[in-house]
C-alpha cells in the first residue's frame, strides 16, 4: 500500500522526490491520516537532519502523536511516504527507530533490569550486548540501584526514565520521545535533559521530541517544527522562531470582568507601537516593542473603557508566544 | 541470541507468579474447590453412593428351574434368591443396607418411580431360574471336561504305587467319574434383568451402579461356587451334598463401597481449574494491549508467531502445576486413584489438551474484549458455565446429538473439555491407558485445535496487525 502511494506522491511532486537522500535520517512527504472525515494530518512535508533534536510543538489534537505513530510504524499513513535514511520505511530495520511513548509502556511485575532484557530480545541483541547496555543506561538515568526492584515499586519519575530506556535499549539511530518528561519533578527532568543531549552527542542519534514544555524544546532542539491541524505552520531553529514575530516584551493582563476583553483588545489593536493583541485563557496579551513606555497609554485605554485590571505583569517574548501567534491559543500544560 | 518465544514466555511466567491475585485465582482457588467438594461429596455418608440405603422394588417373574446336583434334582428359584440377596446385602464395614426393597405390585412401583418415591425398580424375568442353570451347567461341563485328563493321570498313579497285587481296573476310574460327575446338558436360555429408572436422576445413577454390581458378582459367584463344587465330588468329597448357590456367594463388592460422588468430581475440578485459564489468559492479553505493551512489542523484531507460541508454553506449564496440584491435593483428601505414574503421565497429557483449548478461548476472548476488565470477566462468564457444561460437578442428563463410532454423543461432548474431564476421569479413577481414552483424546485434539485456529486467526487480525 505504502509503495502504491509513493508512486502517486512521485507523480505529483517529483521534484521534491527525487530528493530522497540518506542525508537526511528522515523525510517525511505529503504525509496524510484519515479517520472518516477528520483529517489528523495534512499533506505533511519535512525532513530532520542525522544528529539533530528536532522538536515537534502543537497543541492537543494537532496531530503530533499520529505523525509520530506514523513514522515508527503503528499506523498505516492514508498517504504519502516516509523515508529512513533515504530508504521506504517500510523496508529499514525496526531496530533503526525506537520510540518512548506518552504513557508509561512497562510490565510491572518485571524488574527495570528484566523490562529492559525483555526488548533486547525481542531486537535480537545478544544477551551479553544487552546486559552491557542494561547496566549503561541505568547508569546514565540514575536507575542503578533498582535495576532489581519491579517497576510496580519506583516512583513516577523513575518509571518515566525507564521508558525512555527501554525507547533506546536496542541501540536505534532515530529515536522518538513522546512528550518525556511530562509530570516530571525539575531534578528529574534536568537529569533526562543531559540524557537527551548525550544520545546527541556521545552516540550520534538523531532524536524527535515532542513537547509541551517550551522551555524544553527551546533548550534542547535544534530545530522546532509547529504544527495544527495536521498542517505544518513553521520549521526552524528556535532562535529564528522567536525573531518570526519580533522582538519586545509581552504585557499578560487580566481583567476583573473578563467578559470585557473583546472591548478592551479592540480598543487597544489601535494604539501605535502595539504589536499584537491575543486572548489566551482569559488573560490579554500584549505584545509590543517597548512596552514599559507604553503601560500609561494602556491603563488609560483600559480606564476609558470602565474595565478594571486585576493584574498586570510584563516579561519578555518566548518560543510559547511564537506559538499563539502561529496557532491562535496556548498549550495545555 | 536469545529465543524471542522462550524469552516471552520466561517474561509471562514470571508476571504469572509474581501476580498473587492471578496465583491464587488459578491454583488456591480450585484447591478451595476440590476441600470443599472432598468435604461434602467425599464421604461415604456424602450424598449419591453413600450409605443411605437406596429405595428399590424387585419385581420378581420368575417362575424357577430344576437342576440335577449329586444325581438329586432340586427346584430353585434363583430370582428369589436374587431378590433376598438384595435386601441383605450391606455396606463393607457396616451395617447398612445398600437397598431397601418395597414389597409393592409392578403397578404400584411404576407410580413410586414416577414420584421419585423409588430410586429403581428391578425387574427379574420369568426365565432368569433357567438362565442360572444354564450358566451353571455351562461353568461345570467346563469345569468338569478341563479336570478329566488330570483325573486320569492320578488315577494310574495310585496304581503304579500300590504295594499290594489288587489291580484296580482302569475302569473303576471311569466309573467313578460316571458316578460323580454327570456331565449335566447344556441348555443356552438368557435372561435379561431390567433396572428401570429415571436416567436424569443422580439417586437412580448411583442405585442403578450398585445394583449392576452386585448382579455381576451374584454371576461370578454362582460360577465359582460350581466350579468348587465339581471339583469337590471329583475328589470324592462329598461333605457338601446341596449346594447353596447363593449365602455364601455374597461378599462386600469392592469398587463400590468405598466410591464417593467426590470421586467423579475431582477429575472434573481439574478440568474447571484449566478452564479458569479462559479468564486469565484473556486478561493477560488484554492488559498487554491496554498498557501499550503490544504496541512496544509490535514495533521490535517479533512476529505473531513468537507472541502466541510464547503465550502458549507459559500457559502449558501453568497448566501443568494445576494438574499436578489438584491430583495432589486430591489424593490427599481421599480421592480414589488406581493406576500408577503412568496414569499422570497421561492425566497430565490430556490435561494439555484442555488447557490448551482454554488457551484458544482467551485468545479470542483478547481479541474483541475492549479492555482488561472486561477480559477477565468475560472470561469467567464463559468459563463457569462451562464448567457445568462439561459435567466437571456433576453429571448431566442425556442430550443426545447422534451416534457415530459406535459411541452416542451429547450435545456437550461438542466442548473439548467434557473430552477431556471424561478421558481425566477413566484415565485416574480406572487406571486405564492410551487405548481407553484414545477416542476421548482424538475427540479433544480435534475440537481444541479448530478452537485454536479461531482463537489465533481472530487474535492476529484484530491485535497484531497494524492499523
Amino acid at each position: 500500500m505504502e509503495s502504491g502511494n509513493v508512486s502517486k506522491v512521485r507523480s505529483m511532486t517529483e521534484q521534491s522526490l527525487d530528493q530522497t537522500t540518506d542525508a537526511y535520517a528522515l523525510q517525511v512527504q505529503r504525509l496524510t491520516k484519515r479517520y472518516g472525515d477528520l483529517v489528523a494530518v495534512d499533506d505533511l512535508t519535512l525532513q530532520i537532519n542525522k544528529g539533530e533534536i528536532f522538536g515537534f510543538l502543537g497543541p492537543n489534537g494537532a496531530g503530533k502523536t499520529t505523525v509520530i505513530n506514523m513514522i515508527v510504524g503503528l499506523l498505516s499513513p492514508t498517504s504519502g511516504a516516509i523515508f529512513i535514511n533515504g530508504q521506504e520505511r517500510a523496508r529499514v530495520s525496526k531496530r533503526s527507530i525506537g520510540i518512548c511513548p506518552q504513557e508509561l509502556v512497562l510490565w510491572e511485575e518485571l524488574t527495570c533490569a528484566e523490562n529492559l532484557i525483555v526488548m533486547g530480545d525481542m531486537y535480537d541483541l545478544p544477551r551479553a550486548v544487552t546486559n552491557e547496555r542494561v547496566r549503561t543506561l541505568l547508569a546514565a538515568l540514575a536507575l542503578s540501584e533498582k535495576a532489581k526492584t519491579r517497576v510496580s515499586q519506583l516512583s513516577g519519575g523513575m518509571k518515566r526514565r525507564l521508558n525512555v530506556a527501554l525507547a533506546v535499549v536496542h541501540n536505534p539511530d532515530i529515536v522518538v520521545l513522546d512528550e518525556p518528561s511530562a509530570g516530571l519533578d525539575p531534578q528529574s527532568r534536568l537529569l533526562l535533559w543531559d540524557f537527551i543531549r548525550s544520545l546527541k552527542s556521545d552516540e550520534g542519534k538523531t532524536i524527535i521530541l515532542t513537547t509541551h514544555a517550551m522551555g524544553e524544546a527551546d533548550t534542547l532542539s535544534d530545530r522546532i517544527a509547529i504544527i495544527d491541524h495536521g498542517k505544518l505552520l513553521q520549521l526552524d531553529t528556535p532562535g529564528n522562531l522567536k525573531k518570526t514575530i519580533g522582538s519586545g516584551d509581552i504585557i499578560v493582563m487580566h481583567l476583573a470582568e473578563p467578559e470585557q476583553n473583546e472591548t478592551v483588545m479592540t480598543d487597544l489593536k489601535s494604539v501605535e507601537g502595539i504589536q499584537e493583541v491575543n486572548d489566551v485563557g482569559g488573560k490579554i496579551n500584549i505584545r509590543a516593542l517597548n512596552a514599559v513606555s507604553l503601560l500609561p497609554t494602556i491603563l488609560e485605554r483600559v480606564d476609558a473603557t470602565r474595565a478594571r485590571v486585576s493584574d498586570i505583569s510584563i516579561r519578555e517574548n518566548t518560543l510559547e508566544d511564537v506559538f499563539i501567534y502561529l496557532t491562535g491559543r496556548g498549550l495545555r500544560e | 541470541m536469545t529465543v524471542k518465544f522462550l524469552s516471552l514466555a520466561v517474561k509471562a511466567l514470571k508476571q504469572t507468579i509474581r501476580d498473587r491475585r492471578s496465583l491464587f485465582f488459578l491454583l488456591l482457588f480450585p484447591v478451595v474447590f476440590m476441600i470443599i467438594f472432598a468435604f461434602a461429596f467425599g464421604s461415604p455418608s456424602s450424598l449419591g453412593t453413600g450409605t443411605t440405603p437406596h429405595e428399590i422394588a424387585v419385581i420378581n417373574l420368575d417362575g424357577g428351574a430344576t437342576m440335577s446336583v449329586n444325581k438329586t434334582t432340586q427346584h430353585i428359584n434363583a430370582g428369589a434368591n436374587l431378590t433376598e440377596l438384595l435386601g441383605n446385602i450391606t455396606y463393607e464395614q457396616t451395617d447398612t443396607h445398600m437397598f431397601h426393597l418395597n414389597n409393592v405390585s409392578a403397578d404400584k412401583a411404576e407410580t413410586m418411580l414416577k414420584s421419585r418415591g423409588l430410586d429403581a425398580v428391578i425387574t427379574i424375568p420369568e426365565n432368569f431360574s433357567r438362565a442360572v442353570v444354564s450358566l451353571v451347567n455351562a461353568s461345570a461341563r467346563t469345569e468338569a471336561t478341563s479336570d478329566i485328563g488330570l483325573q486320569v493321570i492320578n488315577a494310574t498313579a495310585a496304581q503304579t504305587a500300590a504295594p499290594s497285587g489288587q489291580l484296580p481296573a482302569t475302569s473303576a476310574l471311569l466309573n467313578q467319574l460316571a458316578k460323580n460327575t454327570t456331565l449335566p446338558k447344556q441348555s443356552n436360555v438368557t435372561a435379561q434383568v431390567i433396572v428401570e429408572g429415571d436416567t436424569g436422576s443422580s439417586a437412580f445413577g448411583a442405585a442403578q451402579g450398585l445394583i449392576f454390581n452386585v448382579l455381576e458378582q451374584y454371576k461370578s459367584q454362582l460360577q465359582a461356587t460350581t466350579i468348587r463344587q465339581v471339583d469337590a465330588t471329583l475328589a470324592q468329597n462329598q461333605s457338601k451334598a446341596n449346594i447353596d448357590y447363593i449365602s455364601a456367594a455374597v461378599k462386600p463388592l469392592t469398587g463400590t463401597q468405598s466410591f464417593t460422588y467426590f470421586d467423579y468430581q475431582a477429575p472434573g475440578l481439574i478440568v474447571f481449574a484449566l478452564l479458569l485459564q479462559v479468564s486469565s489468559v484473556a486478561q493477560d492479553l488484554a492488559r498487554e494491549s491496554d498498557h501499550g505493551t503490544l504496541a512496544r512489542l509490535k514495533l521490535s523484531n517479533m512476529r505473531s508467531f513468537d507472541l502466541l507460541f510464547g503465550t502458549l508454553l507459559t500457559w502449558i506449564v501453568i497448566a501443568v502445576a494445576q494438574i499436578l496440584l489438584l491430583f495432589g491435593v486430591a489424593v490427599a483428601l481421599g480421592f480414589k486413584w488406581s493406576g500408577g505414574a503412568n496414569s499422570i503421565g497421561l492425566a497430565v497429557l490430556v490435561g494439555i489438551i484442555g488447557g490448551i483449548a482454554s488457551i484458544s478461548l482467551g485468545l479470542l476472548l483478547a481479541a474483541f474484549a475492549t479492555n482488561e476488565r472486561q477480559a477477565a470477566q468475560l472470561g469467567i462468564l464463559i468459563a463457569v458455565p462451562v464448567s457445568f457444561l462439561t459435567g466437571a460437578f456433576f453429571p448431566l442428563p442425556n442430550e443426545t446429538l447422534g451416534t457415530a463410532f459406535g459411541t452416542t454423543f451429547q450435545v456437550y461432548d461438542l466442548l473439548p473439555w467434557t473430552q477431556v474431564a471424561d478421558a481425566l476421569r477413566q484415565v485416574l479413577i480406572f487406571g486405564s491407558g492410551f487405548g481407553d481414552v484414545a477416542v476421548y483424546v482424538g475427540f479433544a485434539i480435534v475440537l481444541t485445535a479448530i478452537l485454536f485456529v479461531v482463537g489465533v486467526i481472530s487474535y492476529s487480525r484484530v491485535r497484531l496487525r497494524s492499523k
